[in-house]
């Protein structure tokens, strides 16, 4: 929670575990082999609270994270999961999907192109990034995970077999195939 | 490692989070007429993140059943039973579970559980808690805990976390509770003890 990760190395496996009300802001350069991970947990930023934590503030740090591990924002594919509802709370403050509008919102100010989103909703969701292949998947509790961004294979950590594959922007070019979009459920206007 | 609260302070909260687990372990073995064990509570003033690695694997399927408590403190009783273990306690209480009938049973478990440890709480503190109707929600983990948490510590506040797990004897069977007040009420909790002030 409020953690924020870049890796270039094709072997590693970023993930956020166990999504509630937080939004799990993952990005890929699949040329350049970096791979973005937030753990986004409210929407705006408060004097002196932590960057990575607010959507407003997190954003564009992993943006710039990114880009400083050699990914460049045109071709940045970003995939969005979490923003559930959990439970009926008197007061009725619906914290994901304002971490949901505040991160869309964020992405499109940094002109980073929003692929696939599965927000919203009452389930707890994982998101996980195999660097090596740009692959990025969600899974909610007791199903099996789907891609969000990288082609339509089974989801897998990363293994040995993938540290003895060539370099991360080798491995991308060939993750090329058809994306899988998977539509945004119920948080769109 | 808790910056606020003093090792008294949570040495209390500790023993307030046992005489309310003690009372809903009596509510719990007359329900199901078998023993019920109560392990050493743990009191936590942990920021979100660590708060919710300490519940446990984030990403285990739990039953989680909330009542909300309104009064001289605001917050929360959380209820967390490991999914399989939800399903042999229904079997306990002789309902199938997963079906309407099933939730129903565990909420109300939930509820009895969440009010005897009010109870335990009111009595020893004098203060006014008015518990609300259970929700009952089956997810990971780390999905129920962390939406909570943060919904009543926020992201950068301490979040108290009062936890103590009752076993079921005879049944692989384990209830983990705890106690989310809202940010800055925590004093509130410990004023009536005499341990308000955090020493400097």
């Amino acid at each position: 929670m409020g953690e924020m990760v870049v890796s270039a190395n094709p072997t590693d496996e970023l993930s956020a575990l166990g999504l509630g009300s937080c939004i799990g802001l993952a990005i890929v350069d699949r040329r350049a082999g970096v791979a973005g991970l937030a753990h986004i947990v409210l929407p705006e930023r408060h004097e002196g609270g932590e960057l990575a934590k607010f959507a407003d503030t997190a954003v564009p740090l992993l943006v710039e994270r990114m880009r400083r591990a050699g990914a460049a924002v045109p071709r940045m594919e970003a995939a969005i999961a979490g923003g559930a509802r959990m439970f009926e709370m008197s007061g009725g403050l619906d914290i994901g999907s304002r971490n949901d509008q505040a991160v869309r919102t964020a992405l499109s100010e940094a002109n980073v192109a929003l692929r696939a989103s599965e927000t919203g909703g009452n389930q707890g969701r994982t998101v996980r990034i195999n660097v090596g292949a740009g692959l990025v998947t969600v899974r909610v509790a007791g199903q099996p995970a789907v891609a969000l961004v990288g082609g339509k294979r089974p989801p897998r950590p990363a293994t040995s077999k993938a540290a003895a594959s060539p370099t991360g922007a080798e491995r991308a070019r060939k993750w090329r195939g058809p994306r899988a979009i998977v539509s945004t459920t119920g948080a769109q206007p | 490692m808790n910056p606020s609260l003093s090792d008294i302070q949570l040495d209390a909260l500790r023993e307030l989070a046992n005489i309310a687990s003690g009372t809903a372990a009596t509510a719990l073995s007359q329900m199901l007429a078998r023993g019920v064990e109560i392990n050493v509570p743990r009191a936590l003033a942990l920021p979100p993140a660590d708060a919710v690695e300490a519940c446990g694997d984030p990403e285990a399927d739990v039953a989680g059943v909330v009542v909300a408590i309104q009064g001289d403190i605001d917050g929360l009783v959380l209820l967390l039973i490991p999914a399989r273990q939800a399903d042999s306690l229904c079997d306990l209480l002789g309902v199938e579970p997963h079906t309407e009938v099933g939730d129903s049973a565990l909420r109300e478990i939930g509820n009895i559980l969440a009010t005897s440890y009010l109870n335990g709480l009111v009595a020893m503190t004098g203060l006014v808690m008015e518990p609300s109707p259970p929700q009952l929600h089956t997810d990971m983990l780390g999905a129920i805990v962390s939406t909570l948490v943060i919904g009543a510590a926020g992201a950068d506040e301490l979040a108290l976390v009062l936890d103590s797990e009752l076993d079921v004897s005879g049944a692989p069977c384990s209830i983990s509770f705890l106690l989310l007040p809202t940010a800055g009420q925590i004093s509130d909790l410990l004023a009536p003890l005499g341990l308000a002030e955090s020493p400097a």
